[in-house]
């Protein structure tokens, strides 16, 4: 068959035209940010750039003037980290508990959770502003933990469960058989093997946490802010646009999740496969 | 022991376990669900006793051309933005899959995006698209081109927020196509080689078949997300120039917290909830089957 080189050749160097172009749009925009948050603010759009002098100009102006994006990474972090706990303890519960029984209860409160996370999260927010409100949890890093948890507990429970399955439940009788209860078997038996998901779960929660505005953007106005929220009133807020700053911004808010999605690709992927394909 | 007893006693021991998960979804998405389609049949505002109207809030909606803009605003990018980012996925699902040399850099690479937040994409497509020193501007003006002009023409701005959604969520797309096709067997293909078939015969006889199934799931799973697209819009252009790139969450947005219109922004949540749903729904009953198919 095609053993000539000239297909070949076609070939490879098509993979490479295309490789070269995915490469261009996936971190292209990426790429295009970082050098211009690098860059003096006069020489950002000039026509022509001659020699490009990194500098951290941007950076220390953003550090002198934008306290509140400072602010607002410690909120994200608060927020990302809380939702993290919480979601991934409620999912690992629920995931154990759908694994091990099965009931036409259980069987269609887990499809209750699937479809529930369907509804476009803006519907529910409108009737639970005046609850937090009148909770007095508005603008509090409490209130979007508690969201940002539940809308990942679905898909965490998921995967969850999808790992838990694969865990044999021989394991489980046998420590049962030596008086564990159920709690027990969860804690010392299938937690330690179930690392894999949780971080899948972990990965999700943090990420989505991280970069959420929606939520943000109604339920908190001050003390509550977080990164993108910061940055978004940055955008609104540039009369005569300091775009070297708002690069820096983009870049320090992005570079940290961005070197956590890829050290932990392998989880992601897991975690999105066996989360969407089998639940 | 009898099948009924055993399942109560089933129910008695998940229930813990399964209990705060379903806790925090009634609390915060089940019971405020059913309270929007009370307060949908009501006349509110906030922090006003709400009056019953019946269908009042909907037959005004229906009467909104605005809301007919943002429907057919957002259909037409969910639309645009599902289709091209399945065709691409779809082509990079095949691509790497074929064998590429550094794979583990490249799939780091197309997931960069996913790290990225709706706002920070906003400020980068922002810049490669500005009116006078962006540097697609600049590119496309070079080489003679018409130049996306996307805070002056509705349809460009809502062009803008196709291209930006579907760079974000490209990574996801992309990731289900590629572990579905990983997840073929090998010997098909060999049996295919054996049999004779070209590329083109084997894409369409035996990958794009087999891969129908995880296409289906990524679509539907992007169409609903897409529908409650919300951020790109809002953070590009607000629904303006004169509320011409509105999509129906910030149209509902607007009615609740611009226009304190509580019972027109949660029957617009309803609809956009039903017709969540009607898209779902076929995806929803084979899940449904399956479960119940292990329930027993």
């Amino acid at each position: 068959m095609a053993n000539s080189s000239a297909p070949r050749l076609a070939t490879a160097l098509g993979k490479i035209f295309a490789v070269t172009v995915i490469l261009i749009w996936s971190i292209g925009p990426i790429a295009l940010i970082f050098v211009a948050s690098l860059t003096h603010e006069r020489d950002i759009f000039a026509a022509a750039r001659t020699a490009w002098r990194p500098t951290f100009e941007n950076f220390i102006m953003l550090w002198r003037k934008w306290g509140d994006f400072f602010a607002g990474l410690t909120n994200s972090l608060i927020i990302a980290a809380g939702a993290t706990l919480l979601a991934v303890a409620v999912s690992t519960l629920a995931g154990f508990g759908y694994s091990r029984w099965r009931s036409r209860f259980l069987s269609g409160s887990a499809f209750a959770l699937i479809a529930l996370r369907l509804l476009p999260p803006i519907v529910t927010t409108l009737p639970l502003f005046p609850v937090v409100n009148a909770l007095r949890l508005n603008d509090t890093h409490a209130v979007l933990i508690i969201l940002y948890a539940a809308f990942f507990v679905s898909l965490g429970t998921m995967v969850m469960r999808t790992f838990i399955d694969q865990i044999p439940r021989e394991l489980d009788e046998a420590a049962a058989m030596d008086g564990a209860t159920q709690f027990q078997i969860l804690r010392k038996v299938i937690l330690p093997l179930c690392g894999q998901g949780m971080v899948a779960v972990a990965i999700f929660v943090i990420v989505f946490a991280w970069n959420e505005f929606l939520f943000a953007f109604i339920f908190t106005t001050k003390w509550a802010k977080t990164a993108p929220l910061v940055m978004s009133e940055m955008i609104g807020s540039l009369d005569g646009v300091e775009w070297g700053v708002l690069f820096a911004a983009t870049i320090t808010q992005l570079l940290p999740v961005l070197l956590f999605v890829i050290l932990s690709q392998r989880h992601l992927i897991e975690g999105l496969t066996a989360g969407a394909t089998k639940g | 022991m009898s099948a009924i007893s055993g399942a109560v006693s089933d129910n008695r021991r998940a229930l813990p376990f399964v209990a705060p998960a379903l806790i925090l979804i009634g609390a915060v998405i089940l019971l405020p669900a059913f309270y929007v389609l009370y307060l949908s049949f009501n006349e509110s505002t906030f922090g006003r006793a709400p009056t019953f109207v019946g269908f009042a809030n909907y037959a005004r909606i229906l009467a909104d051309p605005y809301f007919w803009r943002a429907l057919l605003n957002t259909a037409v990018v969910v639309l645009i933005v599902v289709h091209v980012e399945l065709a691409l996925a779809l082509g990079m699902a095949l691509l790497f899959a074929s064998g590429l040399p550094f794979r583990k850099w490249l799939i780091a690479a197309v997931l960069a995006p996913y790290a990225v937040s709706e706002v920070g994409a906003v400020v980068m497509w922002r810049t490669i698209f500005d009116p006078d020193a962006g540097v697609m501007t600049r590119l496309l003006e070079s080489l003679g081109l018409p130049t996306l002009e996307w805070s002056v023409w509705p349809s460009h701005g809502l062009a803008l927020v196709a291209i930006l959604s579907i760079w974000l969520h490209l990574p996801f797309t992309f990731i289900i196509l590629y572990a579905a096709r990983l997840g073929l067997p090998a010997e098909i293909y060999e049996a295919a080689r054996i049999d004779g078939a070209g590329p083109l015969q084997i894409f369409r006889r035996v990958t794009f078949p087999l891969l129908i199934p995880a296409m289906l799931v990524a679509m539907l799973f992007r169409y609903i997300f897409a529908f409650r697209l919300f951020s790109e819009v809002w953070l590009l252009t607000q629904g303006g120039p004169a509320r011409t790139t509105e999509v129906v969450a910030v149209y509902l947005y607007l009615e609740a917290f611009r226009y304190n219109n509580f019972g027109v922004a949660t029957a617009t949540g309803w609809l956009m909830v039903l017709a969540s749903l009607l898209l779902a729904s076929f995806y929803l009953r084979r899940i449904y089957k399956e479960m119940f198919a292990r329930g027993e």
